[in-house]
C-alpha cells in the first residue's frame, strides 16, 4: 500500500516540476531576472533593517534596590520635578522621550527610552525582559541608608553583572550613588569598595545547589584574585546623583555616552 | 478622621493626595501596604492592618486596573469609618474621568473631592440612621429631628435634605416590608429632585468659604457631575433587585448551597462599594451558606454550575464570541472573568494546592485585571492564565536572600557559629534531610556540627548518630529525657570551643495542635535565638499544609516569651520526587508564611538536595 502512494506521489511531483518548468520557459528572461531582483532586494532591505535596528538600541534601564529612587530619576529625567513624591513601584515605568534637560537646546536630539524597572524583590523577573535590548544599564544605590542594605544590593548587582545576555553584548553598567545631597551620604568611593569587597564574598558562595539553578552563568572576575569592578568584561563606572534637588548630571552624560544624540 | 487619601499610579508615581489633612503619617505605611500585601497577591482582602511606633492604620484601596491607578485610604484604626469604600469607589470614579496619562498635577480634584467626602458622609450618616430605623420610635424621632433641623436652616444642606428623603423613602419601604432597599430607595428618591439643590447649596457653601469667589461654571459643573452620579447609582441599584428574587426562587426551587454561595459574591460585584455595610448588615445568613459549601461536598455540585455557565455561553453563539476576540472587549468585568478563574482554580486544587490558597489567589488575580482592556486576539482564559502566571512567579520568588553559604561566611567572620533548627510535623524526613544540609555545607569546607535534640522519639538520637558516622562529622548528644533547649544551648556552646562554623539542630516531631510540645519548641526557639528556622514539610501534604504552617506560626508566635518571636524563616520541601507534577504544596507553603522555599529534598542518597526552580514549579502547576 505504501509504496503505491510513494510511486503516485512522485508521479505528480514530477508533473508538478515539468509544468513549473514549462512555465519558466515561457516567460522571457529579462522578467525573470527582473523578479529575482527585486526579491532579493527585499530580503536585504529587511536585513540591513534589522541591523541597523539592533545596533542603534536606545534603551537605558534604570534599576536597583526598592527604595533607592529610580522613579523619582525617572520622572527627574524625563520631566525636570519629581512632581509629589513616589511610592513603590508595582508596575515597571516605562518612556521614550527627549531628556527634559535637552528639550530647550536646539537642534533635534534623539530621544532615549528609559525604564524604570521596581526594585522589590518579588518584580525583579521583568528585568530579564528589557535586559535584552538595554544599551546602558544605571545601577541606582541609595547612599545614605548604604551599609544596611549592602548585601542585598550588592546580591542583587552581582545577580544582574552575570546574566548572560550583559556579559555577552558587554552592557555598560553605571553605579549611580543616589541621595548625595544629604549629610550622612557615603562617598561613591566607599560604596564601590564596599559592593567589590561584598561580590568577592558572594563569588565564593554562589556555587548554586546544583545545575537546576540557572540564573548564574557566568563567573565574575579572575579567580584567585580580589575582585574589582575593572575585572568584568563590560565597563562599570560609578557616578553620584541626587535625585530630589535634581543634580543628575553624571546620569545624563552616562544616557548620552550610549545613546548618541 | 480620614488621614490621608492617595491616588497614585501602578509605576509610583503620586498624583494626587489630600493636602488638607497636612498631618504627615507616622511611619511609611503606604509603602508597607504595597509591599507586604498589594505585591504578595493578597490584593483580595479587603482592608489592611498598619502598626508603627505611636499609630495604628487602617488602609483601604481599590484599584483602577485600566487606567493603572491605585488609590488609597488611610485612617486610624479606632474609628470605624463607614464611608470609606464609598468614598474611594466614588473618588476613582470621579478622578478616572478627568485622568489624563500625560498630566501629573491635578490641584483642580481638590473641589471635586470635597464634594464627594461631603457626599459620603452624609451618607454613611444615613446608613446609621436608616439602621436603627429597625424601630419605629426612632425613625420617627429622626424624622422629627429632621424636620426641625430643616425648619431652622432655611433651605438646608445636603446632609439635612438626604437625612429626610431617607426617612421618606424608608416609610415607603415599610409599606412594602423590604427593609434591603432602604439606602437604595433613599438614593433613588434624591436622583430624581433633590440633589441639584443639595449640590448647589453645598457648592454655595464652598464657594462662601473661598472668599466669595465662586466660578459660576465650575458650579455646573459639580452640579452636572453630581446628577450623573446619582444616576448611575440608581442604574446600579436597579440591577441587583431581579436577582436578589430569582436568587431565593432558586433556593426555594433545588435547594443546593452554591447557588446561594454565587449570589453572595454577586451582589457586591455588581453594586461595587456603593452600599457595602448595608449588604453586610444583611448577610449572615449566607455567610453560614458559605461555610456550609466549604465543609460539605461542593465539588460535584460546582461542576454543575460550571456546565451552566458553560451552556450558556454556547447560546451565545460563535460568531459574537469571534467578533468579540477580534475587536477586544471593553472592559473585563468580575462575571466574564468568573468561568476562566474557576477552571483556573480547579486546575490549582488538581496540583494540590490548597483550596483556600487557590481561592485567594483567584481572587486577587480578578482584582488586578477587573476593568482592564482585553486586548484584541486574546481570549479571557489566556488573560487571566498570564495574570496568574505572573502572580505565582511573584509569589514563588524569594524575599529574602536564600544563600545560607553566605550568611554562614558573614557568622563566620563574627566569629560564632550559624545556628539552623529544623522544626516540623512527624515523619516528614527532618533527621534525613538534616543530613543532606550537613553534607552539602561539608562539600563547600563549612565545619558542621549536628546537635541532637530530639529527646522524644526513641532511636532518634541513634539516627542521627549513624548520619553523623558516615559524614565524619561531630555530634553532641545528650540521650533522651532532657530538655531539649538545654540540649541545643550546650551543643552551641561547644560548637563555638571546638570551632565548628554550622550547628545543625534536630528537633522531634510535633503535631502543629500539641500545645506542650509547641511550647518547648518555641522555648528552645527562644532561648537559642537560632540564626535561621526551617519548616520542613513534605510535598506531599494538601490542604493540611496551610494549617501546618500557619499553626506553626501561630504557636511560635504566641507562645514564645519574647515580645517580638522568631518565626520560620524558610521551608525545605521533602519528598518532592514522589509528587510528579503535584507540586501545589510549594505555593500553599510559600503562600502561607511568605518564607521561600531554600531546599527541595528529592531522593534518599545524601546528594539528592535541589534549589527550588521557581520557572518550573510555575510552568508544571499552570499545565
Amino acid at each position: 500500500m505504501d509504496k503505491v502512494k510513494v510511486e503516485e506521489l512522485k508521479i505528480q511531483l514530477q508533473q508538478l516540476l515539468n509544468e513549473a518548468q514549462e512555465f519558466f520557459r515561457k516567460i522571457p528572461p529579462p522578467q525573470l531576472y527582473a523578479a529575482i531582483g527585486v526579491v532579493l532586494f527585499t530580503v536585504l532591505l529587511f536585513l540591513i533593517i534589522r541591523l541597523f535596528k539592533r545596533r542603534s538600541s536606545n534603551t537605558i534601564l534604570l534599576t536597583g534596590l526598592s527604595g533607592s529612587g529610580k522613579t523619582v530619576l525617572f520622572y527627574q529625567l524625563r520631566d525636570g520635578s519629581s512632581h509629589q513624591g513616589t511610592v513603590t513601584s508595582m508596575e515597571p515605568n516605562e518612556g521614550t522621550f527627549v531628556l527634559h534637560s535637552e528639550t530647550s537646546k536646539k537642534g533635534k536630539m534623539k530621544p532615549v527610552h528609559i525604564v524604570d524597572v521596581p526594585g522589590h524583590s518579588r518584580l525583579r523577573a521583568k528585568l530579564d525582559k528589557f535586559l535584552s535590548q538595554a544599551a546602558g544599564i544605571v545601577f541606582v544605590v541609595d547612599a545614605v541608608e548604604f551599609l544596611p542594605n549592602v548585601r542585598a544590593a550588592s546580591e542583587y548587582l552581582y545577580d544582574i553583572l552575570t546574566k548572560a545576555s550583559v556579559v555577552k553584548k558587554k552592557i555598560p553598567l553605571l553605579i549611580l550613588c543616589n541621595k548625595v545631597d544629604k549629610v550622612t551620604a557615603h562617598t561613591k568611593d566607599f560604596i564601590r569598595r564596599q559592593l567589590e569587597k561584598e561580590i568577592d564574598k558572594l563569588r565564593a558562595s554562589r556555587t548554586s545547589l546544583s545545575s537546576a539553578d540557572i540564573t548564574n552563568e557566568y563567573s565574575l572576575g579572575v579567580p584567585g584574585e580580589a575582585f574589582a569592578f575593572s575585572q568584568c568584561q563590560n565597563k562599570v563606572t560609578v557616578a553620584e546623583a541626587s535625585g530630589l534637588t535634581n543634580d543628575i548630571s553624571q546620569l545624563e552624560q552616562f544616557i548620552r555616552e550610549y545613546v548618541k544624540a | 478622621m480620614l488621614e490621608q487619601l492617595l491616588i497614585f499610579t501602578r509605576g509610583g508615581l503620586i498624583l494626587w493626595t489630600y493636602k488638607e489633612l497636612g498631618n504627615a503619617l507616622r511611619g511609611s505605611p503606604i509603602d508597607t501596604l504595597i509591599r507586604s500585601c498589594l505585591l504578595e497577591e493578597r490584593s483580595g482582602a479587603a482592608s489592611y492592618n498598619y502598626d508603627a511606633p505611636g499609630a495604628s492604620y487602617t488602609l483601604k484601596w481599590t484599584f483602577h486596573n485600566e487606567l493603572g491607578l491605585v488609590f488609597v485610604a488611610v485612617y486610624q484604626r479606632i474609628l470605624h469609618l463607614l464611608y470609606v469604600d464609598d468614598l474611594l469607589s466614588m473618588v476613582k470614579q470621579e478622578f478616572s474621568d478627568i485622568y489624563d496619562p500625560k498630566r501629573t498635577s491635578y490641584d483642580d480634584f481638590d473641589d471635586i473631592f470635597q464634594q464627594l467626602k461631603k457626599e459620603a458622609e452624609a451618607r454613611a450618616e444615613e446608613m446609621k440612621k436608616s439602621k436603627q430605623v429597625g424601630k419605629p420610635v426612632n425613625n420617627q424621632l429622626g424624622r422629627k429631628q429632621g424636620q426641625v433641623q430643616n425648619g431652622i436652616a432655611d433651605g438646608g444642606n445636603k446632609k439635612k435634605s438626604g437625612g429626610e428623603s431617607g426617612n421618606d423613602g424608608r416609610d415607603g419601604d415599610k409599606f412594602r416590608g423590604r427593609p434591603l432597599e432602604n439606602g437604595n430607595l433613599n438614593n433613588n428618591h434624591v436622583g430624581k429632585g433633590e440633589v441639584p439643590a443639595a449640590v448647589n447649596a453645598n457648592g454655595k457653601e464652598n464657594g462662601i468659604s473661598n472668599t466669595g469667589a465662586f466660578d459660576v461654571n465650575k458650579l455646573q459643573k459639580l452640579r452636572s457631575k453630581g446628577g450623573k452620579k446619582t444616576e448611575t447609582v440608581v442604574n446600579k441599584v436597579s440591577k441587583p433587585e431581579p436577582k436578589k428574587k430569582i436568587t431565593k426562587k432558586n433556593r426555594v426551587w433545588d435547594d443546593s448551597p452554591p447557588e446561594s454561595k454565587l449570589d453572595f459574591t454577586d451582589p457586591v460585584s455588581e453594586n461595587g462599594e456603593q452600599n457595602i455595610s448595608v449588604v453586610a448588615a444583611d448577610q449572615g445568613e449566607s455567610m453560614m451558606d458559605k461555610e456550609e459549601i466549604i465543609s460539605s461536598d461542593s465539588e460535584s455540585e460546582e461542576e454543575d454550575t460550571g456546565k451552566d455557565n458553560k451552556t450558556d455561553k454556547q447560546k451565545k453563539g460563535w460568531f459574537s464570541s469571534m467578533f468579540q476576540s477580534i475587536a477586544g472587549k471593553s472592559n473585563l468585568e468580575k462575571s466574564d472573568l468568573e468561568p476562566a478563574l474557576k477552571a483556573l482554580k480547579d486546575r490549582l486544587m488538581t496540583k494540590n494546592v490548597a483550596e483556600e490558597i487557590a481561592e485567594k489567589l483567584c481572587e486577587s488575580v480578578a482584582a488586578s485585571l477587573e476593568g482592564k482592556r482585553l486586548a484584541s486576539f486574546t481570549r479571557i482564559s489566556s488573560t487571566v492564565q498570564a495574570a496568574m502566571e505572573d502572580a505565582l512567579v511573584r509569589i514563588l520568588t524569594p524575599r529574602r536572600s536564600i544563600d545560607i553559604l553566605r550568611d554562614v561566611h558573614s557568622a563566620k567572620e563574627q566569629g560564632k557559629p550559624y545556628v539552623v533548627v529544623f522544626v516540623g510535623v512527624n515523619g516528614v524526613g527532618k533527621s534525613t534531610n538534616l543530613a543532606k544540609v550537613a553534607y552539602w555545607l561539608l562539600q563547600h569546607n563549612v565545619n558542621v556540627m549536628m546537635a541532637a535534640c530530639d529527646t522524644f522519639r526513641s532511636g532518634a538520637v541513634e539516627q542521627l548518630r549513624t548520619h553523623a558516622r558516615r559524614l565524619q562529622i561531630p555530634i553532641f548528644e545528650k540521650g533522651y529525657e532532657k530538655d531539649p533547649a538545654i540540649v541545643a544551648k550546650e551543643a552551641i556552646q561547644e560548637a563555638s570551643r571546638n570551632g565548628s562554623d554550622v550547628v545543625l539542630v534536630d528537633t522531634a516531631g510535633r503535631m502543629q495542635d500539641n500545645e506542650p510540645l509547641m511550647r518547648a519548641l518555641s522555648k528552645l526557639i527562644y532561648v537559642n535565638n537560632p540564626d535561621l528556622v526551617l519548616f520542613v514539610g513534605e510535598a506531599l501534604v494538601g490542604n493540611d499544609a496551610v494549617d501546618q504552617l500557619s499553626k506553626f506560626n501561630q504557636k511560635l508566635g504566641d507562645l514564645s516569651p519574647s515580645p517580638n518571636p522568631r518565626l520560620i524563616d524558610g521551608i525545605l520541601l521533602t519528598k518532592f520526587d514522589t509528587i510528579d507534577d503535584k507540586v501545589g504544596a510549594a505555593l500553599s507553603m510559600v503562600y502561607i508564611s511568605g518564607a521561600p522555599v531554600m531546599f527541595v529534598g528529592c531522593g534518599q542518597s545524601y546528594t539528592d538536595l535541589k534549589k527550588l526552580n521557581v520557572k518550573s514549579i510555575v510552568k508544571t502547576l499552570l499545565k
